[in-house]
């Protein structure tokens, strides 16, 4: 594919694949709100209290974050909003990694991958931690 | 709760706006706003940070993308120092004592303040390093006629050591550090400002995406903070920068460095007085 269809393709689709992350976490958030305005805002009281004493609810796995947003708990779409918000860097450093593999530029593409494995390693000694 | 609510909005809302229009990002100004005004601990405060540091560059890059003056190929080799310094950065926040956080806030305020006075110009390279030639990071850039103008680079080591620096404050502190990294692309890698400054944007949102990920992966992000500072700077910011145009933001300058020596003087006598 020559050079600058694939900077067309780039530039065409990043913006749209960012501003869609993007757009989902902030309806997930303001849904998020909307549901703890709704059916738990003592509970929000409460949390925001014991936020300003350094007081925070600590780890939570992935499986038990997942149950909670079944149940309907307005404190885990919360929890999932920030996450997806999170995938909006991820997803333009993976775009970039399929990028140069495409054009098997493989010092960047390693280079690429250190930075995705960066963020992999983040997450791993945040749950260690 | 509403009353709440909207005072976390509305303190988001206006440091995302002073961030827009500053140029220095929404983190500068939502920490000190939760831990002053909010009464938030530092590393509330920094963890809500991070989440909206990379809302609003997400916010930003979709226009910079569209720009092309994004160097994607600086932007990876930087990525690999800041992702570096962040992911250090943020896993120490949970360890080091809160004096220091403040300290450091401070004295990165004050960096801020003389990256806001400084004037910058242009002064592109025809001819780059060895280093920078093997990693092809020269590029083009529109000049004000619109003709494209080639650029080299120079000093990536140099960069790279200032990165880690950048990215090691931003996981700390909760900040993008734009300040400190374009001031390493401007100065030390010749890129030009155009260049360095959409490069920058693209690289806060990695590296404060890698400090955000330790912060949620430890439990330190507050869910009732972080959401509402979130939505709230990206409305703010997107409004800073829908006006931005129709601003003198020269007369504004004075302005932005009253309030970051302010906020500098806060913070370290928070941090001398023991609040």
């Amino acid at each position: 594919m020559p050079k600058q269809e694939e900077d067309r393709i780039l530039r065409e689709w990043t913006p749209i694949l960012l501003r869609t992350i993007l757009i989902a976490a902030m309806v997930t958030l303001v849904a998020g709100l909307v549901l703890t305005y709704t059916f738990a805002p003592d509970y929000y009281v409460e949390r925001y209290q014991a936020v300003q004493h350094g007081r925070l609810i600590g780890k939570e796995t992935l499986g038990l974050l997942f149950d909670r947003v079944r149940q309907g708990n307005p404190h885990a779409v919360l929890t999932i909003g920030l996450f997806v918000l999170t995938l909006v860097p991820l997803a333009r450093v993976a775009f970039c990694f399929l990028l140069f593999i495409r054009e098997r530029d493989y010092t960047y593409v390693a280079l690429t991958a250190y930075v995705l494995a960066g963020l992999i390693v983040g997450v791993l000694a945040g749950s260690a931690g | 709760m509403l009353e709440i609510l909207i005072d976390l909005l509305a303190l988001a809302v206006g440091a995302g706006f002073i961030g827009a229009i500053s140029g220095l990002g929404g983190g500068v100004f939502i920490v000190p706003a939760l831990v002053i005004v909010a009464h938030m601990p530092m590393k509330v405060a920094v963890g809500a940070s991070l989440i909206s540091v990379v809302a609003t560059s997400a916010g930003a890059s979709v226009a910079f993308v569209r720009d092309g003056w994004t160097n994607l190929k600086v932007a990876m080799v930087l990525e690999c120092a800041t992702v570096t310094g962040a992911v250090i950065g943020a896993y120490l926040a949970g360890v080091v004592p809160t004096v220091v956080l403040e300290l450091l806030f401070a004295a990165m305020m004050l960096q801020s303040a003389y990256f806001t006075v400084t004037k910058r110009g242009d002064d592109i390279l025809t001819k780059g390093d060895p280093l920078a030639e093997r990693l092809e990071l020269s590029g083009e850039v529109p000049d004000l006629s619109g003709n494209s103008v080639h650029y080299e680079v120079v000093n990536v080591p140099q960069g790279g050591a200032l990165m880690v620096v950048a990215g090691l404050m931003s996981g700390l502190l909760g900040i993008g550090s734009g300040a400190l990294k374009v001031m390493a692309m401007d100065y030390i890698m010749h890129l030009p400002l155009k260049v360095s400054s959409a490069t920058s944007n693209f690289m806060i949102g990695v590296t404060a995406g890698a400090g955000a990920l330790v912060f949620l992966a430890r439990g330190d992000v507050a869910t009732t903070i972080a959401a509402p500072v979130a939505i709230g700077v990206t409305v703010g910011a997107l409004a800073g920068s829908r006006v931005l145009p129709h601003l003198k933001v020269e007369a504004l300058r004075t302005v932005f460095v009253i309030i970051l020596l302010l906020i500098a003087a806060e913070m370290g006598w928070r941090a001398l007085s023991g609040i």
